[in-house]
């Protein structure tokens, strides 16, 4: 499940829960291009939750976050960070990361 | 204006010239020419307008001797004599450009023909000598020949500064004449940004290709000849996140890959970074060096301020000559040098180039010196800066480095590249320092990179100095306009085969491209994509190249498909900024124009090529044929 959040809503995440978190750009190909694989995944795996926040407008939870530019894609356990991909990557990769959380 | 997609085939480099070469021999054999009135054939292998085939045939089998007369005193020609035979075929090599070039051919018996071969001008924007300062003495029949680091072509420089070889091709980096005379350098072909080629080609100063030598993982910055010929390569693994951490030893027969080095198995790749380090390209190999006396391997790492050893058999790291600051301690303890000598003179090499294994063990390189720090706050600007050729002594018992050589310091910021460059050691206190990357803006050496200076501004000179010292004593200097990667002082003949008839192979092997697993939602249009794409499609015989222009952060992929199968390649429109541009050949001016190169391995049948942008998939109307 593919959800869109703000900063605000970031913070009433549960945060035991694993997720990813994809820090995206409007105006980035590689960003638009992930949307697809998310996509993707997320139709694979419909349980798993996927959060998208919009870098450019929610720019102080990204500083907090440490992410750097877009795509970014952030893998959380138990409230702690556990990998993050920086730039587009194909599906392999993501569910690699995805499945080291269970 | 209405939609056009520009498509272009064009076969090798490599058939063109067999094509050409069957065709003048040919002709040869039905004209059966004497030397009274021999066959001349200009730029018989279409790269090079400052050469000449001259054939003829003799009863009796002799050893012809060719002269191109120079331009002013009989002292400056240039001779060679052939092997005897009935048929003869001579490169002419050395031509003056736009001129009636005398030329002589002589036997034995003192008969003679004196030719005149007429050449055309060289391109406009050739880069021309703006001083030089040589003798005949000094350098007797050698020219000097520099590699491009741009868009600007390879050419050789005699005594006086004219222009006496080049290629009309863009070839890449180190030229290097290899034990049989030939001579190894990058080949023109794009591969992958910033400036990844298809590997390495063999050469004769004619610019016919024997060999190109394709590599999976591509060709950048240097190569090296082992005793038994086969190449040493610098590369990388694309599958991969990082570039330019890799060398291969190529079969120089088959081109197979027969030996790999990974630094990434013996380096740490987040410490000692450079001014210009990032994580993909953290350590930015830029040469290599086999030394036969300790069998170990010598790799320059631009990014790491660090010129590092390796054990040939094992990859295993033996020592690093660099600033230790910002390595963990246990890697200072085991492999760093600790400076011992005059201190007052020394100074650590930073995101240097070239580096050379003299007979004795010295270890020589380009100081470049950008930064000059490792740390943010202590770098040093480039106009407060100078760069250098330098020799370090090391003691591997003691693990001590003394500097007992350098020039350039002196020069401070006139002399500065802060990229690319090389030196030569010819022999005890003789040694070549080539500062082929110098920009200055405003007349003070500029804060960028040569490639991302506005070169056609008034403000702004690109330039090139190359030097030669001999205990002391600079005996010759010669500065030209543009950049260039490195420089070699060779002759233009050799005592081997200046020319070897018979066709050149294309050999090793491409990579299959990465494809994209994920394929958008688009609707598909019958129709060709607009014009503001400005799309090319330019095929080889065992790739294509697709030229496009985007605005940033359009969603652009490429899809080949035939019926039942579909190949995607996805295409990044976003604008990359490059730390290192060590060769801007393939450096648009407009960062809205990219370029992909796909290879033909793996792939058989005609394939349509369709093109999404955003949410619709155009026609382009051009289909790929691979074998």
């Amino acid at each position: 499940m593919i959800t869109e959040i703000t900063e605000k809503e970031y913070g009433a995440l549960n945060q035991s829960e694993p997720k990813l978190i994809e820090f995206y750009s409007k105006t980035c190909g590689p960003c638009k291009m992930l949307s697809f694989v998310l996509k993707d995944i997320s139709k694979q795996k419909p349980e798993f939750p996927i959060y998208i926040i919009d870098f450019d407008e929610n720019r102080e939870l990204k500083e907090r976050l440490g992410v750097k530019g877009f795509p970014t894609m952030l893998f959380f356990k138990e409230g702690l960070e556990v990998s993050r991909l920086e730039g587009l990557k194909q599906k392999p990769a993501i569910i690699s990361a995805i499945d080291a959380l269970a | 204006m209405s939609n056009t997609i520009r498509y272009i085939s064009q076969d090798h480099l490599i058939t063109r010239q067999n094509r050409a070469e069957q065709e003048f021999l040919a002709a040869f054999a039905a004209e059966k020419p004497t030397l009274a009135a021999p066959k001349v054939v200009v730029n018989p292998y279409l790269i090079n307008p400052l050469c000449a085939l001259v054939m003829f045939t003799t009863p009796d089998a002799v050893a012809p001797t060719l002269t191109v007369h120079g331009k002013r005193y009989e002292r400056e020609n240039i001779t060679h004599t052939f092997k005897p035979a009935t048929e003869h075929v001579l490169p002419v090599l050395g031509l003056y450009e736009d001129f009636a070039n005398q030329v002589t051919v002589s036997l034995p018996d003192g008969s003679s023909t004196t030719l005149t071969i007429v050449t055309g001008k060289l391109p406009e924007d050739v880069c021309r000598c703006l001083n030089v300062q040589a003798s005949l003495d000094y350098l007797g029949d050698n020219i000097m020949f520099l590699s491009p680091a741009g868009k600007n072509l390879p050419v050789a420089y005699d005594y006086k500064g004219d222009i006496r070889w080049m290629l009309t091709e863009n070839t890449m980096f180190d030229i290097k004449r290899m034990k049989n005379g030939n001579i190894v350098t990058g080949s023109s072909r794009f591969c992958h940004m910033p400036y990844n080629c298809t590997g390495l080609v063999e050469i004769n100063l004619l610019g016919k290709i024997y060999k190109e030598y394709r590599m999976p993982g591509n060709y950048h910055h240097d190569h090296f000849e082992m005793e038994d010929g086969n190449l040493l390569a610098l590369t990388q693994d694309f599958s991969r996140d990082t570039v330019e951490d890799m060398c291969v030893l190529l079969d120089r027969n088959t081109g197979y890959i027969l030996k790999t080095w990974d630094y990434r198995r013996v380096l740490p790749m987040s410490v000692g970074g450079s001014g210009s380090q990032d994580a993909h390209d953290w350590f930015h190999n830029n040469a290599v060096w086999y030394d036969k006396r300790t069998h170990s391997l010598t790799f320059s790492g631009r990014h790491q301020d660090a010129v590092i050893n390796l054990d040939y058999e094992t990859g295993d790291l033996k020592w690093i000559i660099g600033d230790p600051e910002g390595w963990p301690q246990e890697m200072v303890d085991k492999y760093f040098f600790k400076p011992v000598g005059d201190l007052t003179r020394f100074d650590w090499q930073y995101e240097q180039h070239a580096c050379v294994v003299c007979p004795d063990g010295d270890v020589m390189c380009f100081d470049n010196g950008q930064y000059r720090a490792k740390v943010k706050e202590k770098y040093i600007e480039n106009r407060n800066n100078f760069s250098r050729g330098v020799r370090y002594r090391i003691n591997t018992d003691k693990m001590e480095i003394e500097q007992v050589w350098q020039y350039g310091k002196e020069r401070g910021q006139e002399f500065f590249s802060p990229y690319i460059c090389n030196v030569e050691y010819y022999g005890e206190g003789h040694y070549m320092i080539h500062s082929g990357g110098i920009g200055r803006e405003g007349g003070y050496a500029a804060k960028a990179l040569g490639p991302f200076l506005d070169a056609q501004s008034p403000n702004v000179e690109l330039r090139s100095i190359t030097v030669e010292e001999k205990d002391g004593v600079v005996l010759y200097q010669l500065e030209t306009e543009g950049n260039f990667y490195r420089a070699e002082k060779l002759p233009l003949y050799h005592d081997g085969d200046n020319l070897v008839l018979g066709d050149g192979q294309l050999i090793g092997s491409l990579e299959v491209t990465e494809e994209f697993d994920t394929v958008p939602e688009t609707e598909e249009v019958f129709a060709l994509p607009p014009s503001f794409h400005n799309l090319l499609i330019e095929e080889d015989e065992d790739r294509f190249v697709f030229h496009g222009r985007f605005e940033k952060g359009t969603l652009a992929m490429l899809c080949l498909e035939k019926e039942g199968e579909s190949h995607n390649y996805f295409l990044n429109t976003s604008a990359t900024w490059h730390l290192a541009m060590c060769s801007g050949a393939f450096l648009e001016k407009d960062e809205r124009d990219i370029k992909i190169h796909i290879s033909k391995l793996g792939l058989h049948g005609v394939f349509k090529i369709k093109l999404i942008v955003n949410d619709r998939k155009f026609q382009t109307g051009v289909s790929i044929c691979c074998p």
